[in-house]
């Protein structure tokens, strides 16, 4: 009877470690939103979930709402306010229309994205191909 | 006459119609201009536990003063509420009995070099290392809102090497 106790004891206590080891995700790089034109603030912060997928989570989030707007990745250090990529031919990676203007969102970023090159976290407005407000990220 | 005038008239309406409406709908279609007014919110969950362990809850990077200080302040809280400062990827010079502080980041005092007296801050104690993570408690109660930049500060010299504004996580 002890016996079975300890054992079920013991499996109950690893299955515990086990989930929790899951479900750790760890914050990679994180950066604050700049954007007075169109007044974008937040963080934004790409974690590595346990499993290794990389993901976007936005907090603190608020932009003005507005026509076709995405969140991109581009390959810059920063980007100015109201920066036009078309014309300056920065490299983007799409990573979804944006959920809401205000709030905590998170988007799924590609396996095997260079995030030495996308460096920064960009709300763009595809209509205009105007940036709405940039997050540069730094490491955590 | 009046008749005709009158025809043409009706017909110029409908060409307006005809032309002022389409114009419309794709000037509303790309600016959406009712946006304006409409918020969407969103609130999704973090898809991972956030739960149990400590959480962060302000961060921010330094940036050197007097000396080259580079890396990442981070204030953690901790389930029971109890709040300490992790240095992450951090290094900094060496130094006559450098300490690490809290103060607040619109201090005049953090500008120039000052003798402590003028900072108003809140001392975490010595420099652990130069180089590497590490850990500080917070006294309890420390009101994060006053104190929002953490300064690595050299008491032998009175110099600020170098201040990392906190910033919600």
């Amino acid at each position: 009877m002890f016996r079975t106790i300890q054992i079920a004891g013991a499996l109950a206590m690893l299955t515990c470690v086990t989930g929790f080891g899951q479900e750790k995700a760890q914050p990679l790089e994180t950066g604050t939103f700049h954007g007075k034109v169109h007044n974008t603030s937040g963080r934004a912060t790409i974690y590595k979930e346990a499993d290794g997928r990389l993901l976007l989570r936005l907090t603190n989030f608020k932009t003005s709402n507005g026509p076709d707007v995405h969140v991109v990745l581009i390959a810059a250090k920063d980007a100015d306010d109201d920066a036009n990529f078309l014309k300056s031919s920065t490299e983007k990676l799409e990573l979804g229309a944006l959920k809401g203007n205000e709030g905590d969102q998170n988007y799924d970023i590609p396996a095997g994205t260079d995030l030495k090159k996308f460096q920064t976290v960009s709300i763009y407005c595809e209509r205009f191909n105007a940036n709405f407000g940039a997050a540069p990220l730094q490491k955590f | 006459m009046t008749i005709h005038a009158s025809t043409w008239l009706v017909r110029r309406k409908w060409i307006l119609a005809a032309v002022g409406l389409p114009v419309l709908v794709a000037l509303w279609w790309a600016f959406r201009p009712e946006k304006l007014w409409i918020n969407e919110k969103v609130n999704e969950a973090a898809p991972f536990d956030t739960t149990g362990g400590p959480q962060p809850i302000l961060t921010g990077r330094f940036e050197g003063k007097s000396q080259q200080t580079s890396g990442r302040a981070t204030i953690y809280q901790k389930p029971g509420r109890e709040e300490y400062l992790r240095l992450s990827d951090f290094t900094t010079s060496n130094g006559g009995d450098v300490h690490v502080l809290l103060a607040r980041s619109g201090d005049q005092s953090l500008a120039q070099d000052a003798s402590k007296g003028d900072l108003d801050s809140v001392d975490l104690g010595s420099l652990k290392g130069i180089q590497g993570d590490q850990d500080y408690d917070l006294p309890r109660a420390t009101d994060l809102n006053k104190y929002d930049a953490v300064v690595v500060y050299s008491e032998q010299s009175h110099a600020v090497f170098g201040v990392a504004k906190l910033e919600p996580f």
